[in-house]
Order: C-alpha cells, then sequence, then structure tokens
C-alpha cells in the first residue's frame, strides 16, 4: 500500500518526460508536414485540371481563391466573400436574399490569406467585431482572364465519418474531376471510393445529368470497367466513356451507402455552388466590382 | 547479472541464432501483414530498429527508477513515445511512404518482440550492452522482413524492388496475408536446417 505514492509519482513522471518528448518531436515535424499537405493539395488540384510535373501549367492561367464566410451579429446572419480584385482584396457581404449589404477593400497580401487562423484573423478584423465563420473556398481558375474551371472543396458524411473531396467544373458546371482527400470508409468496402473506376464515373456528367443523378445496384459492365481504369486505348476508352455519360453512377459492391453519399454530397457541393455563384455574379455585374476571374 | 557476450556477438545473437521472426516467432502479425513486398519490409522493419534502439537504450538507462510492479506500463509508455516520434517524422519526411504504411507504424506499440527485448535484457543490463541487443533484434527483424518480402514478392507478383525479374505472375496466392504463414514456416525450416548443418560440420552434436 505505501507503494502507492511512489508508483503515481514515478508513473506521472515518466508520462511527462514522454510528453514532452513527444511535445518536441511534433514541433520540429509540424511545419514539414504543413509543406507537405500544402504541396499534395496543389498537385491533386492540377491533376484535377489535367496538369502534372510533366505537362505543366501553362502561364497564362492563374488561380484565383474565394473565401467564403458566414458573418452574425445579433441573430442575424450575412454572407462574407473574401474576393480577389484587381488591386488587393475586396470584402462583399450579402444578405441571405443576395442582396448587397456593403464592400470594403482590404489591402492583404495574398500569402497571408493561405493559413487559416491568419486569415480568419484579417476577416474579423474587417467585420469589425461580429462573428465569423469560415465556410469553404473556391478556386476560380482563368486562362487569359477568361474563367475555365472551378476547384470546390467539400466534405460531407460517408457511412462512417466524414469524405472529404474536391472537384472540378468547367464554366458550366459540368464536372472535370472527382479528388477523394480524406476518408474512413471500410477498408475493402466503402475505401473503394478511390478507386479510379468509381470516381471517373462522375467525370463529364453535365449539371442537368448531375442535378438528378441516382445510383443504381446494378454490376459495373466490363467495358466500362476498362475503360474507366485506364486499361485501353484512349480513343476506344472516349467513345465508351461517351456511352455512359448519362448514366447513373453505379453503386460499390457491398458499399451502397458510401456509393450513394458520395453521390448526394457531390450534387449537394455542385448545386450550392451553382446557386452561390450566380447570385455573386448578378451582385458583382449590378454593384460594378472590379474582380481577378 | 552481467552480460558476457560481446557486441558482435549480441548483435549476431539478434540476426541468426534468436533471430525474432524465424528463431523466436514473435510478432508475426505484421511480418505476415506487411511483408508483401521487399521495400515495404524494409521500411517497417527500419521503423521498428530505431523503435527498439531507442527504447532499450531509454529503459536500460531509467531501470533502477522504474517500480516493478509497473514496469510492464513503463514499457508500453516509452515504447509508445519512440513510436509516436517515429510516426510523426515518418510523415513529416517521408509522406509517401507513410501513406502505404501508416496504419503499420502506429501497430508497433504492440509488438511482442520489443517488450520481450526491454523484458528480458534492457531492463537489467548496461546501457551499452542493451544498444547492441536493440540494434541486433531490430537488424534481425528487418533482415527477416525482407527477406520474406523477397520470397513474396518474387513469387507473388515476379518482381524484385518494382523491377520486373519473371514477367509474369507465378501465384497470386503469396500476396495474399495467409501466405505470409508458409513462407514464415519455410524460412523456419530452412534456419533450423542450417543451424544443424553447422553444428554438425563443427563436430558439435
Amino acid at each position: 500500500m505505501k507503494d502507492i505514492l511512489t508508483i503515481i509519482m514515478r508513473l506521472t513522471l515518466s508520462c511527462m518526460l514522454a510528453a514532452t518528448v513527444m511535445g518536441v518531436a511534433y514541433l520540429t515535424t509540424i511545419k514539414a508536414k504543413k509543406h507537405n499537405e500544402h504541396v499534395n493539395e496543389q498537385k491533386v488540384r492540377y491533376a484535377l485540371l489535367g496538369y502534372s510535373d510533366q505537362k505543366p501549367i501553362p502561364g497564362s492561367m492563374a488561380l484565383h481563391s474565394i473565401y467564403r464566410y458566414v458573418v452574425s451579429d445579433a441573430g442575424n446572419q450575412t454572407i462574407g466573400y473574401l474576393l480577389p480584385g484587381k488591386e488587393g482584396f475586396i470584402f462583399v457581404t450579402l444578405d441571405l436574399e443576395g442582396k448587397i449589404v456593403d464592400t470594403k477593400v482590404v489591402k492583404v497580401e495574398e500569402s497571408s490569406l493561405a493559413e487559416r487562423e491568419e486569415r480568419d484573423k484579417i476577416v474579423r478584423g474587417i467585420a469589425g467585431g461580429k462573428d465569423v465563420v469560415f465556410a469553404d473556398q473556391t478556386i476560380v481558375v482563368t486562362d487569359n482572364g477568361q474563367r475555365v474551371a472551378y476547384l470546390l472543396d467539400g466534405k460531407f458524411t460517408g457511412f462512417k465519418t466524414f469524405i472529404g473531396v474536391m472537384l472540378a467544373l468547367d464554366p458550366q458546371f459540368s464536372l472535370l474531376g472527382l479528388e477523394i482527400l480524406e476518408h474512413e470508409e471500410d477498408p475493402g468496402l466503402g475505401a473503394e471510393i478511390e478507386q479510379d473506376f468509381f470516381k471517373n464515373q462522375f467525370k463529364g456528367k453535365t449539371f442537368d445529368t448531375l442535378k438528378g443523378m441516382d445510383v443504381v445496384k446494378e454490376p459495373l459492365p466490363d467495358k466500362y470497367f476498362q475503360a474507366l481504369e485506364g486499361n485501353i486505348a484512349e480513343a476506344d476508352a472516349a467513345a465508351i466513356l461517351k456511352q455512359y455519360l448519362e448514366h447513373d453512377i453505379y453503386a460499390l459492391t457491398g458499399a451502397t451507402i458510401s456509393s450513394r453519399s458520395v453521390n448526394n454530397g457531390v450534387k449537394g457541393i455542385v448545386k450550392k455552388f451553382a446557386y452561390r455563384l450566380n447570385i455573386l455574379d448578378a451582385v458583382l455585374a449590378e454593384q460594378k466590382i472590379a474582380v481577378a476571374f | 547479472m552481467a552480460n558476457d557476450k560481446t557486441s558482435m556477438q549480441l548483435i549476431s545473437r539478434g540476426i541468426l541464432s534468436e533471430n525474432p521472426i524465424f528463431k523466436l516467432a514473435l510478432s508475426m502479425c505484421p511480418a505476415v501483414g506487411i511483408s508483401t513486398t521487399v521495400m515495404n519490409g524494409f521500411m517497417l522493419g527500419i521503423a521498428v530498429l530505431f523503435v527498439q534502439v531507442f527504447s532499450s537504450v531509454t529503459i536500460s538507462l531509467f531501470k533502477n527508477k522504474i517500480h516493478p510492479r509497473i514496469r510492464i506500463p513503463s514499457y508500453t509508455l516509452t515504447i509508445a513515445t519512440w513510436v509516436t516520434v517515429i510516426d510523426l517524422a515518418l510523415a513529416a519526411y517521408m509522406p509517401e511512404a507513410y501513406a502505404k504504411m501508416g496504419i503499420f507504424v502506429k501497430l508497433i506499440v504492440a509488438f511482442a518482440i520489443i517488450t520481450m527485448r526491454l523484458e528480458m535484457f534492457a531492463c537489467k543490463e548496461s546501457v551499452k550492452d542493451s544498444f547492441w541487443d536493440g540494434l541486433g533484434m531490430g537488424l534481425g527483424f528487418l533482415v527477416g522482413m525482407m527477406v520474406i518480402g523477397l520470397v513474396r514478392e518474387l513469387l507473388g507478383s515476379g518482381t524484385i524492388l518494382g523491377y520486373d525479374i519473371l514477367g509474369f505472375k507465378p501465384l497470386l496466392f503469396f500476396i495474399l496475408p495467409s501466405a505470409g504463414f508458409f513462407v514464415v514456416g519455410l524460412m523456419m525450416a530452412f534456419f533450423n536446417w542450417i543451424e544443424i548443418a553447422y553444428k554438425r560440420a563443427k563436430g558439435l552434436k
């Protein structure tokens, strides 16, 4: 019984020692880890647009980030967009009906917006004491000033936890590509959403097809599977993929719920984005606000 | 209880006469689960080597301060700390390898071989000997994993280190986890055979 104090003392001490070692390791690696994540994100973005290390993105293209914030003030909610203007940034606030509340020109460096914490602080400063919550980030890709694509980040519930995706859309909101960034679905079942034969089914779906798209519990035709996996010549594959362009998504065997979540999640993200962007564009045109995209 | 073996003997003991996988048959789960290719085996082997050496040295340093009643929790705490450090370092500096074997690295905490070495050796011996013992056992594990990986990769996918050797895939079975047991079994028989042959040649028995 008299040992118990020594045991507690020693265990506490060793735990604290272990925590110190782990803390030091964490602090020394966090920077490299963040850098990796950033590089990885950038790679996924370029890959969705069809570029890679071998085929670098042309110089005429530019990526502009739009950050959306929910600004609430005493039960009154407005939506704030942090937009890249011709010079500096513009913070546009819209009410829930899509009417403009106010615009502010913000003088910040683009690099200071890359980190979320720093950006949140800046936006809080602009909003002047109101409560701001970061909602999402959209990237508008332009080529010689013309919009060529949108890159959207999104998160929705899967079968177990959240599924994080990145989508590429063309200006008509057709899907250019889908990439699964993170998920915790079951290996061998729901985790198959990462596979090319599943996520490539979304490629090329037009906005109209997407609106009514569902999943079907039918076996994936072999020809379509080979085309999705890129196992056959490009010209043949394109013909096969075209044939299935308006078809619903084939659910994964044994993972209908995961398949359905991805389908509904992607649908939701694209539909909401199209709605929001139309409102934002209308306001920008009406108020003659010059933006970079 | 002082140790009467030299550093070289301690290392060779870990690799040959007391090889963790082929002789002690410990930590079979990762040996079977991850050793589908030479590279996978090598990566996990390296991670285990580091954890084993660091843990052995740490426990040996603090051996007089560890209360005998709570020695197992202390070992687990030590191992978990080093595993976390290795895990963070791998995630930061080798993200591609980490994506493949991330979950196995966290499992190192529960590897029987490490706890067993701490209990049998590091908590009694000097820091220097513990270091050599940990190095030997870690190398033994590394060699074992790589040998199993070599056999499975060659017979399962016809390649070695990703280079196509055979040009075809002889037996898909060897990629599957159950084949790991077959390979380990065959290797054990092979190691025993070598040992017996060696002893006979020396006229020991």
